[in-house]
C-alpha cells in the first residue's frame, strides 16, 4: 500500500486519515477502479490521470457516495459509506457545476454551515470568513445562478471549507478559474495543508498537479499506475523512451551521423522524415544538434510524437 | 427533521416554473365551477359540486400536483447533482427524507386544497360537502407524496411512470372493479370525503368502506416511506466522469 505523509507544520490527527485497501469498483462489466490501495495522512495529494481514468469514482468512494465492489475505503478509521457523522470532518467539492441557483453565495455557504450543525450566528460568521478566503465577498449577495463558472467553483470551495474540515476532497477544483484565481486557490490549499489537513484533489492537467501537490497518485484506466513524490513521478515521465520526428536538409546524412550515438535506440528514414527513438531524453537534443552542426545539416523541424498525457500515462502503466 | 433542508427544498420547489401550470389547473377548476353554477338549477349544485371535486379535484389535480412536487423534492436534486450538498452532511437520512416529504406534502396540500375548496364554494355545493372533499384532497396528497417521493428514488423516469400510473390505473382501471378499488388512492380519498361530508347517497357514495380506505392508505404511506428511507440510505452518486 502506498502511504502518503503530509509535510504539514502540525501533525495530522487520526480523523484526517484516508485509506483504500485493495479497492475496486465496477459498473456491470466495466471496471472503473481496479485494486487500488493507498493511505493519506495529511498534506496535499494530487490524483492525476486522463479523463475517465476513475479519479471521480475514487473521490466519490472516499466521500461515501459509492460503495466499493471489493476492498475497503475508510476515513478516520471508519468505513466511508453509511457513516454520515464522518462528514463533520470532510469538505467536498464535486465536479458537477450544479449549485442551488436561487440562493445567493452567502445564503448557500451559510446553509452548508447550518447543515454541519452550526448555530445561526456561528454559521453566518463562518460563511463570511469562508467567502472571504475564496475572494467572493463582493459577489456574495448575488444569486448563484448569475455567477460565472469560476465564481461558482469558488462558492463550492467556500461551502466545502466553511466547517474547517480535516479532510478536503476536490474533484477538478481549478476548472473554470482564471490564472489569478487558480494561484490564489493553490495558495489557500497549501495553507490548509500546512495546518495538518488532508487534501486530495483530482486533475487531468499535469502542470496543475506539479504546482501544488506534494504527493501524486497517478490513475490510469482504473489502476494506480504510480505514486509518490511529484519529483519522482516527473523523473519517471521524463526518462521514458521518447520518439521524435525530424525534418532536415539531409535526413540520410543525419541518420548516418546519429547511428553510432549511444543515446539513440532506433532510427527510420522514410516519407521525408527521420524517426528517432531515444532512451535518454536529456542527452538526445545536444547529440542531434552536434551531428547536424558537424555535417552542415539544417534541421527544419524536431517534434516529439508521443507527448500526450495519455501516452505518458500509458507508459507508466506498462512499467 | 432538518429546518435548513426544509427551507432549501421549499425555495427549490417554489422556484420552478412548472408550479405556474399547477396554479393554472386550479384556476381552470374554479372557472368550470363557475360555469356549472351559472348553467345549472340550484337543485343540482350539490351533485355537480361532488362530481367536479371528484373528477377534477381528486382524480386529476391532486395526483398531478403530488406527482410534480413528490418527484421534484429528492429525485430532481439527484438528477441535477445538488443532492451532494445535503447528503454530504452529518444528518441522518431519515431526517433528510422527512424534511423533503413534509415540504412535498405541504406544497401539494396547499396547491390542491385551496382551489378545491374555492371551486366547491363557487359551484354552490353544501359547506360540509366542500369540507369533505378538501379534507380528502389533503388526505390523498399525503399518500401520493409518499408514493412519488419513493418512485423518484427508484427511477430517473419517475415523472413519466407516475403520469402513466395516474392516468391509466387511477383514472381508468382502478374504478372498474371492486377488487382494484382497494389499491386506489383516489378511492381512499373518496371514502374520506364521504365520511366527512355525510352527504346523501345520490350526491356522494364512496364504494370503499372507510376502515379499509384508512388502513390501506396508512399501509401504502408507511411502506412507501420506509422503502424511500432504505433507498435514500443506499443511494449512490457517481462522478461526472466516473
Amino acid at each position: 500500500m502506498t502511504t502518503v505523509h503530509g509535510e504539514a507544520e502540525h501533525p495530522a490527527d487520526a480523523t484526517a486519515t484516508v485509506a483504500l485497501d485493495g479497492t475496486s469498483r465496477w459498473y456491470g462489466n466495466v471496471v472503473a477502479v481496479n485494486e487500488v490501495s493507498f493511505r493519506l495522512d495529511g498534506g496535499i495529494t494530487g490524483l492525476l490521470g486522463p479523463n475517465g481514468a476513475g479519479k471521480s469514482t475514487i473521490l466519490h468512494m472516499i466521500a461515501g457516495f459509492l460503495a466499493p465492489s471489493s476492498g475497503t475505503v475508510t476515513v478516520g478509521g471508519h468505513p466511508a459509506r453509511g457513516h454520515p457523522e464522518m462528514y463533520r470532518h470532510i469538505g467536498l467539492v464535486p465536479e458537477r457545476e450544479a449549485v442551488y441557483p436561487f440562493l445567493t453565495g452567502l445564503q448557500f455557504v451559510t446553509a452548508m454551515a447550518r447543515l454541519q450543525g452550526m448555530a445561526p450566528a456561528e454559521a453566518a460568521a463562518a460563511a463570511e470568513r469562508a467567502i472571504g478566503l475564496v475572494e467572493l465577498t463582493s459577489a456574495q449577495g448575488r444569486p448563484i445562478g448569475t455567477y460565472s463558472k469560476g465564481m461558482r467553483q469558488r462558492a463550492k470551495v467556500a461551502a466545502a471549507l466553511v466547517h474547517e474540515p480535516r479532510i478536503l476532497l476536490l474533484d477538478e477544483p481549478f476548472n473554470g478559474m482564471d490564472p489569478r484565481q487558480r494561484l490564489h486557490m493553490m495558495d489557500l490549499l497549501r495553507r490548509m495543508a500546512a495546518e495538518g489537513r488532508t487534501i486530495l484533489f483530482s486533475s487531468h492537467i499535469l502542470e496543475e498537479v506539479e504546482r501544488i501537490a506534494e504527493q501524486v497518485l497517478v490513475i490510469v484506466a482504473g489502476r494506480l499506475a504510480a505514486s509518490g513524490h511529484f519529483r519522482e513521478i516527473r523523473r519517471l515521465m521524463t526518462d521514458r523512451p521518447h520518439t521524435f520526428t525530424i525534418r532536415s536538409s539531409d535526413d540520410r546524412a543525419l541518420a548516418a551521423g546519429l547511428v553510432g550515438d549511444p543515446t539513440i535506440g532506433s532510427l527510420a528514414v522514410g516519407d521525408g522524415l527521420l524517426t528517432v527513438g531515444t532512451n535518454d531524453f536529456g542527452a538526445f537534443s545536444p547529440s542531434v544538434a552536434g551531428v547536424a552542426r558537424r555535417g552542415g545539416i539544417s534541421i527544419h523541424e524536431l517534434l516529439p510524437t508521443d507527448e500526450s498525457l495519455e501516452s505518458v500515462f500509458s507508459y507508466l502503466v506498462r512499467r | 427533521m432538518n429546518s435548513v433542508v426544509v427551507g432549501i427544498t421549499l425555495r427549490q420547489l417554489l422556484s420552478r416554473r412548472r408550479i405556474l401550470l399547477l396554479f393554472l389547473l386550479g384556476v381552470v377548476m374554479v372557472l368550470v365551477a363557475l360555469a356549472l353554477r351559472l348553467g345549472l338549477d340550484d337543485v343540482y349544485w350539490d351533485l355537480y359540486t361532488s362530481r367536479l371535486l371528484d373528477n377534477f379535484g381528486l382524480a386529476t389535480l391532486m395526483p398531478l400536483v403530488a406527482l410534480l412536487f413528490g418527484t421534484s423534492t429528492i429525485g430532481s436534486e439527484l438528477d441535477e447533482g445538488t443532492a451532494v450538498y445535503i447528503l454530504a452532511k452529518p444528518i441522518s437520512r431519515s431526517s433528510i427524507l422527512f424534511a423533503k416529504l413534509l415540504v412535498a406534502i405541504a406544497c401539494s396540500v396547499a396547491v390542491t386544497c385551496i382551489p378545491m375548496a374555492f371551486a366547491g364554494l363557487v359551484a354552490g355545493g353544501d359547506a360540509a360537502l366542500v369540507i369533505g372533499f378538501t379534507v380528502a384532497g389533503a388526505f390523498g396528497s399525503v399518500v401520493y407524496c409518499a408514493l412519488f417521493v419513493f418512485l423518484s428514488l427508484v427511477t430517473g423516469r419517475a415523472l413519466v411512470i407516475g403520469l402513466g400510473y395516474v392516468l391509466i390505473w387511477e383514472g381508468v382501471l382502478a374504478g372498474l372493479f371492486a377488487g382494484s378499488r382497494t389499491f386506489s388512492v383516489r378511492q381512499y380519498s373518496l371514502s374520506v370525503a364521504d365520511a366527512v361530508a355525510e352527504a346523501s347517497a345520490e350526491v356522494l357514495e364512496a364504494p370503499l368502506p372507510l376502515t379499509t380506505a384508512l388502513v390501506m392508505a396508512g399501509v401504502v404511506t408507511v411502506v412507501a416511506t420506509v422503502l424511500a428511507w432504505r433507498r435514500l440510505s443506499r443511494v449512490e452518486i457517481a462522478g461526472e466522469t466516473a
